[in-house]
């Protein structure tokens, strides 16, 4: 049997596998299957490598992820209250850039690594590495300098210092944030992180107008992205879609790999990717919380017939709420295994 | 004239360009249209003809309609006060996001789209107790309970909307409001508004302006 890592190779390459690579986003969900609270799961990197490992041996897709909460990126830059859920993702519960002068304040440390919020990841990764490192992709997940801002000084101060200045300041956010990415990119590869996923809702045209994301994302894109590269870099806008920005990507950035809207259209996806580099086609995961058998197959198959032919093509999930019912991903991750198998000749 | 200077201020709104939407209506004031003129010839008719625009589907950006929004309730502060009488209130709204919930700018979008209707707005912030949105909504004799939840156990869990619906019955406060969500779950599960016991929801912050007017005239019928 192929290792998830083969599978991922092969859709890359175009290249024969027994099926496409099926990747599942189980994160809260670790904290379920060691009986643990949400709060006390995340606080260690070993929970996280113990349950990402044991779910993914039980389920049987092909990722690992390294990612605890997208909050953990603005405990690096210095907030220090994190609000825990019973049932949901930890949210940032202070935001550091309160007033505009908390800008100029804003430190980027030197060596990510010696953070101690930092810390735990970095042994959850080692752990990865050492269990699974080469036979099953291990995932890092990263925001853009574009989005950043929103998990400092929250969504709506950030729309409106985007859209009405001071852009001198704005300027300044985002070249700190653009340098933290910087940072964060090269210390997820050198931890072992294979799969970068590139996380900018700002990238989408849902998000701002065109002319925005030519004049402002693509150059900050641009800006993260150059120093490191893009290997193993997977465009990603939060659920957002964005095929209409697909070329721009592709002739502006070099990225190679596109983890689509559960909105977008997954056939014009792959038209517009051209065989330039690998599609995935990501359900609407938020439906699995009450969808019968027959729904979730009948769209895992929908989805799957739209992307598989001509291969590149890989089946995700978005944000896998914490309540949807076991049996439930059984059963979706068994629709994608099996059409999603190739014939062998 | 009255054409001319709405087309203006379309394209400004279009552009997200504030200084020109606020520069287009302040000229029209010097040109003789009245400030009342202003506000329901050109600021009311944009946001209706974004509506339009995203129920065609063609969309418009988030950041679009939060600029939108922002211009809308600039103008409106501006004008209000030149009014030759003060403007009816349509009806009163109070606002915020679910407990838990943090994320605020669908909920501004809104209040911004509300005040240009001439709807009274309450804003409560974020992470807002069910409890308080009823007390809230009572005290200001509203008509409408807004909810807004960026995340899926915000939106459906037991301390959002459904504890809302919950504390009307138990009071027996159910004639008396609407209860209206809002926020990314319910565009990727259009029928969950049902299931957590509000009267109804709306795809974005724009499209909320319609949903919660329709939701407060039919409190006062």
């Amino acid at each position: 049997m192929m290792t998830g890592m083969e599978r991922l190779s092969a859709a890359i390459n175009g290249t024969l596998a027994d099926r496409i690579p099926v990747f599942c986003n189980l994160l809260d969900q670790g904290a379920k299957e060691l009986g643990l609270s949400i709060e006390e799961y995340y606080k260690s990197g070993e929970h996280v490598a113990e349950a990402q490992l044991k779910m993914r041996a039980k389920y049987g897709y092909d990722c690992l992820w390294s990612l605890f909460y997208v909050g953990k990126e603005a405990e690096l830059l210095g907030c220090s209250k994190i609000i825990y859920a019973k049932d949901g993702p930890p949210n940032v519960g202070e935001m550091i850039i309160k007033k505009y002068d908390d800008i100029a304040r804003l430190q980027v440390p030197d060596d990510i690594t010696s953070h101690p919020a930092f810390a735990e990841e970095l042994k959850c990764l080692r752990i990865l590495k050492a269990e699974a490192g080469g036979k099953y992709p291990i995932c890092a997940y990263l925001t853009a300098s574009m989005t950043m801002p929103a998990l400092l000084m929250g969504i709506e101060k950030w729309l409106q210092m985007l859209m009405l200045g001071p852009n001198d300041l704005r300027d300044e956010l985002l070249a700190k944030c653009s340098d933290f990415f910087q940072k964060q990119i090269a210390a997820y590869r050198a931890a072992g992180a294979d799969v970068l996923v590139y996380s900018n809702p700002f990238g989408s045209t849902d998000f701002i107008p065109r002319k925005f994301f030519n004049e402002l994302s693509l150059p900050w894109m641009e800006r993260d992205l150059t120093p490191g590269g893009t290997a193993g870099v997977v465009y990603y806008c939060g659920g957002a879609r964005f095929n209409n920005v697909i070329e721009a990507v592709i002739s502006r950035l070099g990225i190679g790999v596109f983890y689509l809207s559960p909105m977008d259209d997954i056939a014009e996806g792959k038209r517009l990717v051209a065989g330039r580099g690998l599609t995935c086609g990501v359900i609407n995961d938020i439906m699995l919380l009450k969808w019968s058998k027959e729904q979730i197959r009948g769209e895992v198959k929908r989805m799957i017939e739209a992307g598989k032919p001509g291969g590149k093509f890989l089946f995700g999930t978005l944000v896998m709420p914490y309540n949807i019912p076991e049996e439930n991903i059984r059963t979706m991750l068994e629709a994608a295994y099996e059409y999603g198998r190739f014939d062998t000749p | 004239m009255l054409e001319q200077v709405m087309n203006q201020y379309n394209e400004a709104i279009m552009d997200t360009d504030r200084d020109k939407a606020l520069l287009v209506v302040r000229d029209a004031l010097s040109l003789g249209i009245s400030p009342e003129e202003v506000v329901f010839k050109i600021v009311v008719p944009a946001i209706e003809l974004m509506m339009k625009s995203i129920s065609e589907n063609q969309g418009g950006s988030l950041a679009q309609h939060f600029m939108a929004a922002q211009i809308a309730s600039e103008v409106v502060d501006e004008m209000v006060p030149l009014f030759k009488k003060a403007p009816e209130i349509v009806g009163k709204v109070v606002i915020g996001t679910s407990q838990g919930d943090f994320h605020g700018l669908g909920k501004r979008i809104v209040s911004g789209c509300l005040k240009a209707m001439m709807i009274e707005v309450t804003d409560l912030g974020l992470n807002v107790a069910p409890e308080r949105f009823v007390d809230e909504a009572v005290a200001q004799d509203a008509q409408v309970i807004a909810i807004s939840s960026m995340m899926v156990h915000t939106a459906s869990g037991d301390n959002g909307c459904r504890r809302v619906r919950q504390i009307l019955r138990e009071r027996g406060l159910e004639e008396r409001f609407r209860i209206a969500v809002g926020g990314a779950p319910y565009r990727f599960d259009p029928e969950l508004y049902r299931s957590v016991g509000a009267d109804a929801w709306a795809e974005n912050g724009i499209t909320a302006g319609r949903v919660i007017t329709a939701l407060i005239r039919e409190v006062r019928k």
